[in-house]
C-alpha cells in the first residue's frame, strides 16, 4: 500500500529529526527564561561554568508575552527540552501542583540555602505549600528612574515651589508622584509626567497596579483563604487605581499597551520625567550607548502611599527543575555551583541582581551601580501577586476589567473592582 | 472612473496611471520601511522626525547573529583594541559578544531560519505530491459522494488554526511529537494538502484526456500515463502549487507559536522574541525580517505569472 | 466531471498492471485517511474534553461536566464580545479592502508602461508573514517616532493603544496587507470583459456611470463575490495580527480568545468546547462558501 510508504517515509524523517539533538554532547543543559538582560548575564555566568567543567549550559529566551505558555505547553507535554525553568514566582502553584516542578526541599536542608538566601526571596520565589521548589535567581522589583537634569533645574524648582508649595525632588509620596508628574506633563513642549506599565498581554499592568493598591494600603485578596470581595474592591483599592488612572494621563501618547521596552524608550527618547520599571531593565538606561541622558538619570525605589505604607510589586524569578529532565544530576550541580558565595559575588558583578543575603547586603554590590541602592531597599518591601495553579486566569481577568477603564476612562474604578471581584471570586470557587 | 479604453479618454488616463503611482508607492512604503530598518544604525530607527534616507550600515546583521549582552559598566580599552571591526561595533553601541573562551556565541537565528527551510520544503513536497495524485484521482474517474469528499477536503482549510491546535497538541503530547519537526511537517502538510488538491484538480482538468487515451492505446499502463503523460503536462500547476504552499508554510505563526519550543522552533515566532533586552532594537529585529522576507519576495517576482491562479484557489481559468 | 475510463475490470488498460480501480483508490484513499487522522480525528478527540472540567497544566483527571462548559461561554458576556468584535472587524476589514482592492484594479485595468511590475509589486504585502507585518506596524504607528503620524502630520494620534482605535488600526493593516488579492481578482474579472460592449457604449454615448454600472460591474461581480467569500472566511480566523500588535480587551477576536484560554490558561476542557462553538459557525459560512463558489463556477 502507498500509506504503508508514506507511513515509513514520515517515520524515517522523524527518526532523522529526533536523532539530531542526539548527536550533540550529552553534558549539555538547557536553562529556558525570558528575553532581557538578565538571561544573558546568566548566559554569561554559565559559560564560565562550562569552562570550568566542559558541561554546556544554554540559556534559551523568548518574548515575555509567550514566556508562561511556551514553558507550560513544554511542561504540560511532560517534554524534556529544558531541563530547567527560570520560572515566575506567579508559576509556583501550578508548577508545583501541577507536578513539573522537582521538590527542592531537601537540597535546601543539605545545602543549607535558607541561611544563604534573602528570607523574603525564598518566601517569594521558592516557597509554595510548605515545600521549596526554586533556587532564587533574579531578584527584582519595580522601581522607578527620573531625569536628575530636569529635577535639578533651578527654574524649574522655582517654579514647581511656586505651584505646590513645596521643593522639587524625590518624590516622598504617592502625592509629590503624582504632583510631579502633572508638573512635568507638557505635550506642545513633547514633554510627559511619566511612563507606567499598561500592557495586557503578561502581567505588566497587573504589577503597574498592584504596586499602587498595596502601597495604598490595600490587598489583591486574602492568599490562605481565597476571600477577595471587600478586599480587591476596597475603598482603598478604588483609591489607587483612581491615581493610576490619573497618573496615565500624564503619559506620552499611545501608552495604553506599554511595559519594560516602552518606559525605558520613553525615557531615553527624552520623553518623560519618570519612568516606571523593574530594577533589572536599568542597566540599559545606566549604559550611555543606549541612553543619551544615562549621567543625568537617577532611581528610586517606589514611594509611600497616603498611609505611610511603602511596597513595591515583586519581579523576579527562582531557577526550578524541570521533573522530565533526563540530566537531573547535572541540574543539580549546576544549581549547587550557582549557590556558592563567590559565584553569586560574580553573578552580582555581571549584572545579575543576586538574592544571596551577604553579597546583597555588601557595601560593594549596594555601590556597585547608580540602582543597586534603590534596589537594595526595594527589595525590603516587595509583595507578589496570587501564586495559586489559576493564576493566569486571575491576571487576564484583571487585565480585562481594569484596562478599558485605566486607558480609556471607561466606567469608574468602582465598577471595575466590583466585576474584577465577582470574576475572581467565580475563579477561586472551583 | 470607467475602465473606457477609448482614445478620446487620453487625459483620464494620465491621471489614473499618476494614481496608480502613487497607491503603489503608498503600498510599498511600509515594505520600505521593514527594509531599510535592517540597515539603520540603531539611533536613526526611531529617530523624531523619522529617517528616510541614510548612511546604510552592517551592524545590524552582526546583532543578529551574535549573542549579545548589554555592558554594566564601561569595556576594557584592551579588549576593544583587540577586537575585530565587527565586534568593535557590537562595543560601540554598549553591548559585548558573549564568548566561551574564546569562540564567540552565535544566536538562534541561523537555526531558527534552518528550521523554517527544512519544515516548509519538506511539507511542501508531501502537500504537493499528494495532492496531484489526489486531483488527478478526482479529476479523471468517478466516485461516489464526490462532492462531499471534496467538500469535506475544503472544509479542512477553514478551521482557524487554533481549533486544531488544541486537540493537536493533546494528541501530540501522547505520542511525542511536541516541538519537533515532524510534527510541524504534518500540521502543515494537512494544512496545505486540501488548498494542493484544489488547486492541482483546476491544472488537471484542463489537461485533454485524449491525450492519455491515445497513450493507452499505445499500450501505455495507466500509471505510465499518468507519469509520462500527464505529470509533464501538469508542471506549471505543480509550480504554482508548490510556491503556494511553500509560502503559507513559510510564513505560519500560530501553530508554530504553540507546537515548537526549543528544537523545532520556526522563525516567524522567533523574530519577535529579539525585540531587545533593554530597549527595543528595531534594527536587528529588521535585519531578522529582511532576510526572511527575502525568499517569499524572489518566489514572487519569478512565479508572478502564475500567481493568479494559486491565489484564487484555482477557480478562475486562464 | 470527466470521466475517461468506465471502471470496469474488463477495460483494455487495466488489463496490464493496476486496475483503473485501484488506482483511485490508491491516488485519493491516502488523501482522505491523512486529513481524517490529522483534522478530524483530533476534533472527535477534544469533542469529549468539551463536556469535561480538564486543565491540560494539572496532574488532574478530567471529570464529566456535561454541557456546562457550553451553557458558560453562552451566557458569557465576553464570548459574545469576542464574537461582536470578530464580526466588526471582518466587516472593516473586508469592505476595506474590496474598495480599495478594486479601485486599484479600476486604476490599473489600462495599458502602460512597467505594468506587469507594478502589479507585481502591488502583490508583495500578502506574501509577507502577518507575524512580522504586525510587528513592524507597530512601529510605522508610534505617535513619538514612527512615520505614520508623521507623514500624515497626525501630531500625537493614538492609534493601538486606545481601546476605540485599535482594531481599526489593525483593519487598516490587514487591508494593506490583503486588498492586493481582491485587486488581483477584480483585474482578472476586468480583462475579461469583452471590449466590444465598450465600444457599444460608447457608439451609443453611454455616460461613464452607466458604463460602469450596467457593463462592469456586472461582468466582474462573480470573482468579486469570490474575494468577498475568501476575505470573510480568513478575516474570521484572525489571530496572527490582533495578538502581535494589541492585547486588549477591544481588539480579542474569537481565535485570540481561544488562544488565551486554551494556551495561556490551560482551560482545556472549556476551549475544547468554545472551539466546538466556533467550529459549527465556521462550517456554516463554509457552506454558504461552496455553495456559491459552485454557482460562480457554473457560469
Amino acid at each position: 500500500m502507498l500509506r504503508k510508504s508514506w507511513t515509513g517515509l514520515l517515520a524515517g524523517a522523524a527518526f532523522a529529526f529526533a536523532s539530531l539533538p542526539a548527536i550533540a554532547s550529552a553534558e549539555e543543559l538547557t536553562i529556558f527564561w525570558a528575553e532581557w538582560d538578565p538571561a544573558n548575564y546568566l548566559q554569561e555566568l554559565a559559560n564560565i561554568y562550562t569552562a570550568e567543567t566542559g558541561v554546556t549550559v544554554t540559556v534559551q529566551t523568548t518574548p515575555w508575552s509567550d514566556f508562561q505558555t511556551k514553558t507550560f505547553a513544554e511542561l504540560n507535554a511532560k517534554g524534556d527540552a529544558y531541563d530547567m525553568v527560570v520560572g515566575d514566582s506567579q508559576w509556583l502553584g501550578a508548577g508545583s501542583t501541577g507536578g513539573h516542578y522537582v521538590d527542592l526541599t531537601p537540597f535546601f536542608e543539605k545545602n543549607k540555602l535558607n541561611e544563604i538566601f534573602v528570607p523574603a526571596t525564598v518566601k517569594y520565589y521558592a516557597e509554595y505549600g510548605g515545600k521549596l521548589w526554586a533556587v532564587p535567581v533574579e531578584g527584582d522589583a519595580n522601581g522607578w528612574s527620573y531625569r536628575k537634569d530636569w529635577f535639578e533645574d533651578p527654574k524649574e524648582m522655582a517654579d514647581f515651589k511656586a505651584k505646590y508649595g513645596y521643593d522639587l525632588g524625590v518624590p516622598k509620596d504617592y502625592k509629590q508622584l503624582r504632583d510631579i508628574a502633572e508638573f512635568f506633563y507638557r505635550p506642545d513642549q513633547n514633554r510627559y509626567g511619566l511612563a507606567l506599565y499598561t500592557q495586557t498581554s503578561y502581567d505588566a499592568l497587573a504589577m503597574g497596579v498592584e504596586q499602587t493598591i498595596f502601597t495604598y494600603g490595600g490587598d489583591l485578596g486574602d492568599y490562605a483563604t481565597g476571600q477577595v470581595d471587600g478586599i480587591i474592591n476596597s475603598p482603598q483599592n478604588v483609591e489607587a487605581l483612581e491615581l493610576y488612572r490619573e497618573l496615565y494621563t500624564f503619559t506620552p501618547p499611545n501608552w495604553g499597551q506599554a511595559f519594560f521596552l516602552e518606559n525605558n524608550q520613553a525615557f531615553t527618547e527624552g520623553l518623560v520625567a519618570m519612568s516606571m520599571n523593574y530594577f533589572a531593565f536599568f542597566p540599559a538606561l545606566a549604559n550611555k550607548a543606549t541612553n543619551p541622558y544615562a549621567d543625568v538619570t537617577g532611581y528610586f525605589a517606589n514611594p509611600p502611599g497616603p498611609t505611610g505604607k511603602q511596597h513595591a510589586a515583586l519581579g523576579g524569578q527562582g531557577l526550578s527543575i524541570v521533573t522530565y529532565s533526563k540530566k537531573q544530576d547535572e541540574a543539580f550541580k549546576f544549581l549547587e555551583w550557582f549557590s556558592r558565595e563567590d559565584v553569586q559575588k560574580k553573578w552580582a558583578d555581571l549584572g545579575g541582581y543576586t538574592n544571596h543575603a551577604a553579597v546583597l547586603s555588601s557595601e560593594e554590590f549596594r555601590k556597585a551601580t547608580p540602582y543597586n541602592e534603590a534596589f537594595y531597599q526595594s527589595m525590603q518591601i516587595v509583595k507578589d501577586f496570587w501564586a495559586v495553579p489559576s493564576f493566569a486566569d486571575l491576571l487576564f481577568q484583571m487585565n480585562d476589567r481594569i484596562h478599558p477603564y485605566v486607558t480609556a476612562g471607561q466606567g469608574t474604578a468602582k465598577e471595575a473592582l466590583d466585576g474584577l471581584a465577582a470574576d475572581w471570586n467565580a475563579t477561586l470557587k472551583k | 472612473m470607467a475602465v473606457v479604453r477609448a482614445p478620446h479618454h487620453k487625459a483620464l488616463n494620465r491621471v489614473a496611471i499618476a494614481a496608480v503611482l502613487v497607491v503603489t508607492l503608498i503600498f510599498l512604503a511600509p515594505i520600505y520601511w521593514i527594509g531599510s530598518t535592517a540597515f539603520k544604525p540603531r539611533s536613526v530607527a526611531t529617530s523624531v522626525p523619522p529617517t528616510v534616507f541614510f548612511t546604510p550600515e552592517i551592524t545590524p546583521f552582526i546583532k543578529l547573529f551574535t549573542k549579545r549582552v548589554q555592558l554594566t559598566k564601561p569595556y576594557d580599552p584592551a579588549a576593544y583594541e583587540a577586537a575585530s571591526w565587527w565586534e568593535k561595533r557590537i562595543y560601540d553601541g554598549g553591548e559585548r559578544i558573549l564568548k566561551v573562551g574564546v569562540s564567540i556565541q552565535l544566536s538562534q537565528y541561523p537555526n531558527r531560519f534552518m528550521n523554517s527551510l527544512i519544515i516548509a520544503v519538506i511539507s511542501t513536497l508531501l502537500a504537493v505530491s499528494m495532492g496531484t495524485i489526489t486531483a488527478y484521482g478526482f479529476s479523471r474517474f468517478t466516485m461516489a459522494g464526490e462532492g462531499d469528499l471534496l467538500f469535506f477536503i475544503l472544509s479542512t482549510r477553514m478551521l482557524p488554526p487554533v481549533v486544531v491546535a488544541i486537540p493537536m497538541y493533546l494528541m501530540y503530547r501522547e505520542v511525542g511529537f511536541n516541538d519537533t519537526h515532524i510534527g510541524l511537517i504534518i500540521l502543515y502538510t494537512a494544512f496545505n494538502l486540501s488548498f494542493s488538491v484544489w488547486l492541482m484538480k483546476g491544472f488537471i482538468d484542463e489537461i485533454p484526456k485524449e491525450y492519455e487515451e491515445a497513450a493507452l492505446v499505445d499500450g501505455y499502463t495507466r500509471m505510465q500515463a499518468f507519469f509520462r503523460i500527464v505529470l509533464p503536462e501538469a508542471t506549471t500547476g505543480i509550480a504554482a502549487t508548490a510556491v503556494f504552499c511553500f509560502i503559507t508554510a513559510w510564513n505560519e505563526y500560530a501553530f508554530a507559536l504553540i507546537m515548537t519550543n526549543r528544537r523545532a522552533q520556526t522563525a516567524p515566532p522567533f523574530i519577535p522574541a529579539q525585540i531587545g533586552s533593554g530597549i527595543t532594537d528595531w534594527t536587528a529585529i529588521g535585519a531578522g525580517t529582511f532576510l526572511f522576507l527575502l525568499p517569499v519576495a524572489i518566489f514572487t517576482f519569478a512565479l508572478r505569472n502564475h500567481l493568479l491562479r494559486g491565489v484564487t484557489f484555482g477557480a478562475i481559468r486562464k | 466531471m470527466a470521466v475517461l475510463a468506465t471502471l470496469d475490470s474488463g477495460s483494455r488498460a487495466a488489463a496490464r498492471g493496476w486496475s483503473d480501480l485501484a488506482i483511485r483508490n490508491l491516488f485519493i484513499i491516502p488523501t482522505i485517511a491523512f486529513l481524517i487522522v490529522f483534522n478530524i480525528f483530533p476534533l472527535i478527540y477534544s469533542l469529549g474534553y468539551s463536556f469535561t472540567e480538564f486543565r491540560a497544566s494539572l496532574n488532574k483527571p478530567a471529570v464529566f461536566v456535561g454541557l456546562q462548559n457550553y451553557r458558560d461561554l453562552l451566557s458569557d458576556p465576553n464570548v459574545w464580545r469576542n464574537f461582536t468584535v470578530t464580526a466588526k472587524y471582518v466587516v472593516v476589514s473586508v469592505s476595506g479592502q474590496m474598495i480599495v482592492g478594486f479601485g486599484i484594479a479600476l486604476l490599473l485595468n489600462r495599458a502602460f508602461p512597467l505594468k506587469g511590475l507594478v502589479t507585481t509589486l502591488l502583490l508583495l504585502p500578502m506574501m509577507l508573514s502577518a507575524a512580522v507585518v504586525g510587528l513592524f506596524w507597530k512601529l510605522l504607528y508610534d505617535p513619538s517616532w514612527g512615520p505614520i503620524n508623521y507623514a500624515l502630520g497626525l501630531g500625537k494620534f493614538d492609534w493601538l493603544s486606545n481601546p476605540d482605535h485599535a482594531l481599526y488600526a489593525i483593519a487598516i493593516t490587514d487591508i494593506w496587507m490583503w486588498a492586493p488579492f481582491v485587486m488581483l481578482l477584480s483585474l482578472a474579472g476586468l480583462s475579461a470583459v469583452p471590449q466590444h460592449l465598450y465600444e457599444a457604449a460608447a457608439i451609443d454615448r453611454a455616460g461613464a456611470w452607466y458604463t460602469f454600472t450596467r457593463i462592469t460591474l456586472p461582468l466582474v461581480a462573480p470573482l468579486l463575490l469570490i474575494a468577498l467569500i475568501f476575505r470573510t472566511m480568513e478575516a474570521f480566523k484572525t489571530f496572527d495580527l490582533p495578538f502581535i500588535m494589541s492585547g486588549q480587551a477591544s481588539t480579542e477576536t474569537i481565535a485570540v480568545r481561544l488562544y488565551k484560554m486554551a494556551f495561556q490558561e490551560w482551560q482545556t476542557g472549556r476551549s475544547s468546547a468554545l472551539a466546538y462553538i466556533v467550529l459549527i459557525v465556521v462550517l456554516a459560512i463554509t457552506n454558504i462558501y461552496v455553495k456559491y463558489l459552485n454557482k460562480v463556477k457554473e457560469r
